[in-house]
């Protein structure tokens, strides 16, 4: 697990450009791939990533170190992402008649089929399953961004596999 | 080793990797069971397919640009700053209020040696603060 000691020592000093800059360096990317696996679309992944860290910027003097940074990070990175669906599944509710094509950049683009085994998984096995193979295959990596503990990651992966070869099968 | 068992270390071994003895307990039932073999082979072409579909596209470079104009455009305010100043004032007041009314001393006297207290709690504190900024 990463340690952040050192931005918490520079929190406690007040120096948040330091310890934010040092935070962008180590989340960025794994914040934009827990954005990509909610959102699924690369180009709204890289928009909410900067929500998330504009949202970190303004919250960083309100840290109180109860929680470990990259949990509070990854907290902010999820509500983010979800309060953007909501906002955005009241827009494509009455827009998904027009539906474009899914754009180039679409993490499954060329593999339409898996996509839409993917698509028929429960939200939660959805999201630990494109995480994993998006982290590396990393269950501990997985459970601290999405909050969960390692053997419910476990548990959901496991399913999402069964329901995924089932559906193959048939 | 059960079929039930079987499949379980089955999903494990794509999670990690599996102990060397329950490698090998799998392996002997999967010569044994067809059933299970087959379920293995379903799950080593989900694996495939799984590892060629999700990738996972970088960050572009003009990310942390953007970053930056959306983070000027909206500064943070200068208060939040200065909010751990204003909650120990704050908090500092409120305490020798307390006083004022608990302790059975004049009011002048417990306001005056309560707001030395507060003034060179403050003082060391800003001290301090200072001198770790500078290291």
């Amino acid at each position: 697990m990463m340690k952040d000691e050192d931005v918490d020592e520079l929190l406690r000093r007040r120096r948040y450009e330091r310890a934010f800059g040092l935070l962008l360096d180590r989340y960025q990317e794994k914040v934009f791939r827990l954005a990509l696996s909610i959102v699924k679309e690369a180009g709204r992944a890289e928009e909410v990533t900067q929500d998330i860290f504009l949202k970190l910027w303004q919250a960083l003097p309100f840290y109180d170190g109860r929680a470990a940074l990259s949990t509070w990070l990854y907290t902010i990175a999820r509500n983010t992402c979800y309060s953007m669906f909501r906002k955005e599944s009241i827009r494509t509710a009455v827009t998904i008649e027009g539906r474009a094509e899914p754009s180039r950049d679409e993490i499954l683009s060329q593999h339409a089929e898996i996509k839409e085994l993917l698509e028929r998984l429960p939200t939660v096995q959805r999201e630990v399953i494109t995480l994993f193979y998006l982290e590396d295959q990393s269950i501990q990596d997985v459970a601290q961004m999405l909050d969960l503990p390692q053997g419910t990651v476990k548990s959901h992966l496991h399913r999402a596999r069964r329901a995924l070869a089932d559906m193959m099968r048939s | 080793m059960d079929c039930q068992e079987a499949k379980e270390k089955l999903q494990e071994s794509f999670d990690g990797a599996l102990s060397l003895e329950d490698r090998r307990q799998l392996e002997k039932h999967l010569i044994a069971c067809p059933g299970c073999a087959q379920f293995g082979e379903l799950l080593n072409a989900l694996d495939l397919r799984l590892k060629e579909a999700i990738r996972a596209p970088r960050l572009s470079p003009g990310f942390r640009a953007a970053l930056q104009t959306r983070i000027d455009r909206r500064p943070r305010g200068l208060w939040t700053h200065w909010l751990p100043d204003v909650a120990y004032l704050v908090g500092s007041g409120a305490g020798i209020l307390c006083c004022v009314y608990l302790l059975p001393f004049s009011a002048s006297s417990v306001l005056w040696i309560g707001t030395l207290v507060a003034a060179i709690g403050y003082s060391f504190q800003t001290l301090l603060l200072s001198s770790l900024e500078e290291l």
